[in-house]
């Protein structure tokens, strides 16, 4: 039974003198751009191609072309899907490791995958870290992984800015954690707030004004376990007030795994009181949204339809694959179940489906 | 020209044992609510909803359904008319009956006229930081004379919900937000937790670490809260999302707030935003614009709501609220709406008459006779 669709629109926008900053805030985070390392913040104008993916549960329409999705497949020959492309990007959390513990035969596969000349790509929503700081998780784990093949929400907040020539002598406010900070600064940003404004209050009297710095022009938003009100004022305020500024999330999700005994509210939820104060929409550099896509693609040279993505998480990893053009595998070590994969309820649907990516060398063996 | 429109639908929605408890949770927050008050948690196998649905759009008439025009506001020119042909009046308070900690000018005589005419006068806020008795404190400070019974703060009005649905005492009630709530939630009989003395709790993450909850919270309360923190994002989130049934409230979904004149502040919306980020679950709002508060007062007075006149001086909360709840509307634009607001092409929430402040009623209505 055919279940879901797939409609791709292509529209082209022009902006001129600058306006595509506020522009890029009415933009669904579903858009996604293409070639955004072209525009630049500081041209006088910029045009922007940006296509949207939506699945819809219906085959055919008179309002646009329509791919259809079957139902995932379970795994059976990893050799074809192997053979079929030239990068495997990889999520962290359940594909990976679980918490602080490796899962089982990931090292023998990922030496497999670059035996046969693979690229292989570490994509990981997790902004509280750095790439360096993901480096030594790896490490630690006895995984032989280069900071280069590691991309955190963190660092694509920062290549984001760097990608529309965000103008060096302009701050940007952060609501998060040291991996934005770090980013940042390898970067060559200068940049206000993070944890050192998670004990700041306010302390109100009749006529109080809070002061904000006029030159913040980008307001960047991840998760934070030292939110507080005067983090939701002060970037309210650059964003409200500050001509042009960014509202730039580095992702959206519900939950985040602080700790293996339970779900933590994820950074969804300090982007959501941003967006409750402002009624705006962020730009979300994270998945599902592409731009960590299309920054591997334009980095490496890579065609997407020679991409497989990895992950556990339908509605952030394969949509990030499918959203992109990509194969997509959905693994079960980590969040999702097989029973959510083929719930009804379920519209989002990966090309194959497995176990765990060990499954690459019992299923490579036995077709063999 | 003709500006926007409304569509009006009706459906009737049965749950069965209990469940409506969770299917409340996915009705949009400009859905109304009728007759609440009949249906409760605690009945054995069935609840029958009614809503509608408001919504504008910036179009004439459709197949989709019937189409209700509105016109662009007129300034209000004849006071004495529109008086007479109502018997209700809603008032917001900030930005219509005071600015701040400033009563606006002419609002006693204004009020005092009304009375005298017969007509019942109420004053509905979507502040939840302050109780009825703080408001009516508030309202005895400025020198103007209003009951208790005549306040509907958006902390009352999640009591009152509360109520309304028969919610069960052996329940409690985890709040994210500040006294104003506690203290309505005392009063209508209510055990909660959290408030303002979740403000300075801290979550120490050790490897396997678990944050326990109170698994009796059957409704998360969320409201305006200077003391937001992590601590009170994850606590309410894993009631709503472990606590079979447990309701996800809102006083209100504004953007901003007024904690000093110098600047807006953000608002209840932020909070609020934060639990839906987390929980990806949107809340059953009591405040402005959703119509609880005015099917309540409706309820409560035997009030028919083409006999009421909202006024207010925010086009998307009050406005709104009355525009949802079938009443007639008047702006004020001595709070936050100015006429170039209200004109311009981008505002498509047009209200029946607007006028300078609420003391205008005794200018206009001298110039009328």
């Amino acid at each position: 039974m055919l279940r879901s669709s797939t409609l791709t629109q292509s529209v082209t926008v022009t902006c001129v003198h600058h306006s595509h900053r506020q522009w890029f805030q009415s933009i669904p985070v579903n858009y996604r751009f293409c070639d955004a390392a072209r525009n630049s913040l500081s041209s006088n104008s910029a045009i922007f191609k940006w296509k949207r993916t939506a699945n819809y549960n219906r085959n055919r329409s008179g309002m646009g072309t329509f791919t259809t999705r079957a139902l995932a497949q379970p795994l059976q020959n990893a050799d074809e899907l192997i053979d079929s492309v030239e990068t495997f990007i990889f999520d962290c959390d359940g594909v990976i490791w679980k918490g602080d513990k490796l899962i089982e035969g990931v090292p023998e596969t990922l030496d497999m995958l670059r035996s046969k000349g693979k690229r292989l790509v570490f994509v990981t929503n997790n902004s509280t870290k750095s790439r360096k700081q993901y480096g030594k998780k790896f490490e630690t784990l006895g995984l032989n992984v280069s900071e280069e093949e590691i991309f955190a929400s963190s660092f694509a907040a920062a290549a984001y800015l760097k990608s529309i020539d965000f103008p060096k002598d302009k701050k940007v406010y952060v609501i998060g954690e040291d991996g934005i900070l770090k980013e940042l600064e390898l970067a060559g940003y200068q940049y206000l707030g993070g944890p050192e404004d998670g004990g700041k209050k306010i302390e109100l009297k009749p006529g109080f004004l809070m002061e904000h710095d006029e030159d913040v022009g980008a307001v960047v938003v991840g998760f934070d376990r030292h939110f507080n009100y005067y983090k939701i004022q002060y970037g309210t305020l650059c964003i409200r007030e500050n001509p042009g500024c960014l509202f730039i999330a580095t992702n959206r999700d519900a939950v985040t795994h602080l700790t293996d005994a339970q779900e933590w509210a994820g950074g969804g939820s300090m982007v959501g009181a941003i967006s409750g104060s402002t009624q705006r929409e962020p730009l979300v550099v994270g998945k599902p949204s592409t731009f960590m896509m299309d920054y591997l693609a334009n980095k490496f040279g890579i065609s997407k339809s020679q991409i497989c993505m990895v992950g556990d998480r339908l509605d952030t990893d394969i949509l990030f694959g499918q959203n992109g053009g990509c194969k997509t595998l959905l693994v079960l070590s980590g969040v999702t179940t097989l029973a959510m994969l083929q719930s009804p309820n379920n519209s989002i649907q990966p090309d194959f489906y497995t176990n765990k990516i060990s499954d690459f060398l019992s299923l490579k063996a036995a077709a063999v």
